[in-house]
């Protein structure tokens, strides 16, 4: 089957041209820098939540760790927004692959599942500093999520059928 | 760029650091010495770090002097697969070392066990290093009397050790036969990152005052963690630099991030050996830390955010370099 044809159209807008041919530092390369560092940002942040989730600090107080929070959330858009200027540079590299969708899909329920978490660390009961055997599992969930989110992002500069419209690997 | 200095600049670094930090360590035995033990594994650490770039900047010098008439390619293989094999143990023994210098901080301290395995490791790296520094020697200065072209004669322990030695093209093609191979080594990479940024983002934060709720105590026994991250990347980076060492060695953004790497190590020094940590150690919740904690926090933050860009760049810069 052949790619749909928008997929052309957005390789050839000038945007997209630009990211992906010009030699300056700040165009490919500096998005793909910025994906790397919204990647450390989230999923390093969630590893510290994660470790004292599942119990490896019990003596870390649980409440302030809700502030790195902020971090993951940081990572997250700018992987959003990094992603998307990606996307906008290799639309058929990325769409006519199957691994993409299954990363989309994983993050969506990455995000359901930090979301989840932060809502459970921000009720009352949170402040005891005993983590409960459910949300130690959702914290394994969140932590395998991300970590096949990763794997997948990699797995897309292995695993292309098409780098370009109608130009197969 | 001349890598040839470099490497000579360097070279004689885990030579003389690994029989120096082996006297220290067999020393300190006698009269039970937990300072000298201290220096010894101290000494370990650092010299496997600048090991590193001692090992990368072989590959810029091999492309220089490949130029040269009368350079025998047999020694120069001979040297490199000398150098893949001992690396490891070089490498092997710093890693054992930072366990230790972490775990002698605890009441139980390091264990009999634990400190004889870093005995046996740093001998087999002081043993092979030198004979790595001698099959380097070799190169420029060929035995006496020995043509070009002729067959290398080993003594009995090189003989035997040489078995033990990678041929360095297998390798280099070892690493990079398999799609999937390299994939997964880079996967690696980024776990091991993201492990690195998150303990230790989290910990310098602190120190920089955010979050100061939190007691810096329980979150710096995170530190494993971002420990298990660095054993990785380094493996999986020096893996990676096998399996395309003229890439990576011609590569700017590859020796800037090694050079931040460096920083690193320096900035790890001055707060663990530089009395800051002792001062920080027990921070308690709300509690501020020194001003020159806080300096030493947020370079290592900003070094550390270096060598992941520097190290997303290297496709950019690939050629970079000319040598």
């Amino acid at each position: 089957m052949d790619a749909p044809a928008f997929l052309n159209t957005v390789e050839r807008s000038g945007l997209s041209t630009w990211i992906r041919e010009s030699e300056s530092a700040f165009a490919y390369y500096f998005v793909l820098v910025i994906h790397n560092i919204g990647l450390a940002l989230l999923v390093g942040a969630c590893g510290v939540l994660g470790a004292r989730l599942l119990g490896f600090v019990p003596d870390l107080p649980v409440a302030p760790l809700r502030r790195f929070f902020r971090f993951v959330w940081a990572g997250f858009w700018l992987n959003v927004v990094s992603g998307v200027f990606l996307l906008i540079a290799y639309p058929t590299k990325a769409l006519t692959n199957p691994i993409f969708y299954v990363k989309l899909v994983l993050i969506g329920f990455g995000v359901w599942l930090l979301r989840r978490i932060e809502r459970e660390l921000s009720s009352d009961a949170a402040s005891r500093d005993v983590v409960p055997a459910a949300t130690r599992s959702l914290t394994l969930w969140m932590l395998g999520l991300w970590l096949g989110v990763l794997t997948a992002g990699r797995a897309l500069a292995y695993t292309a059928t098409y780098i370009l419209y109608g130009k197969g690997t | 760029m001349n890598f040839d200095h470099l490497h000579l600049l360097l070279n004689h670094v885990p030579i003389i650091g690994f029989f120096v930090g082996v006297g220290l360590f067999v020393a300190s035995f006698a009269g039970d010495n937990a300072d000298l033990r201290r220096s010894a594994l101290i000494i370990f650490a650092a010299v496997s770090l600048l090991t590193i770039p001692t090992f990368v900047s072989g590959v810029g010098a091999d492309r220089t002097i490949a130029r040269e008439p009368g350079v025998s390619e047999a020694l120069v293989q001979r040297h490199e697969g000398a150098a893949m094999l001992g690396l490891w143990f070089v490498v092997a023994t710093g890693a054992a070392a930072l366990v230790a210098l972490w775990r002698s901080r605890r009441p139980a301290g390091v264990s009999r066990g634990n400190l004889a395995a870093i005995l046996l490791l740093a001998a087999i790296a002081a043993v092979l290093m030198g004979r790595t520094g001698n099959t380097g020697g070799d190169i420029r200065h060929p035995q006496p009397g020995a043509a070009p072209g002729a067959a290398i004669a080993e003594g009995t322990i090189g003989s035997i050790i040489h078995l033990f030695e990678p041929s360095p093209d297998g390798f280099t093609n070892l690493m990079v036969v398999n799609k999937w191979w390299w994939a997964t080594m880079m996967v690696m990479h980024f776990v091991g990152l993201s492990l690195i940024i998150g303990v230790v983002g989290a910990i310098n934060l602190r120190i920089m005052g955010f979050a100061k709720e939190l007691p810096l105590a329980p979150l710096h026994r995170l530190l494993p963690l971002a420990m298990a991250g660095l054993g990785i990347n380094v493996l999986t980076g020096m893996l990676a630099f096998i399996g395309m060492p003229a890439y990576y060695a011609a590569d700017i953004a590859f020796w800037f991030k090694l050079a931040a790497l460096m920083l690193l190590g320096l900035n790890v020094a001055v707060f663990y050996l530089g009395g800051i940590f002792d001062r920080v150690e027990r921070l308690a919740p709300g509690e501020d830390a020194t001003l020159s904690a806080k300096i030493v926090a947020a370079s290592s933050l900003l070094l550390w955010f270096t060598v992941i860009i520097s190290g997303r760049y290297i496709q950019h810069f690939e050629d970079s370099l000319r040598f």
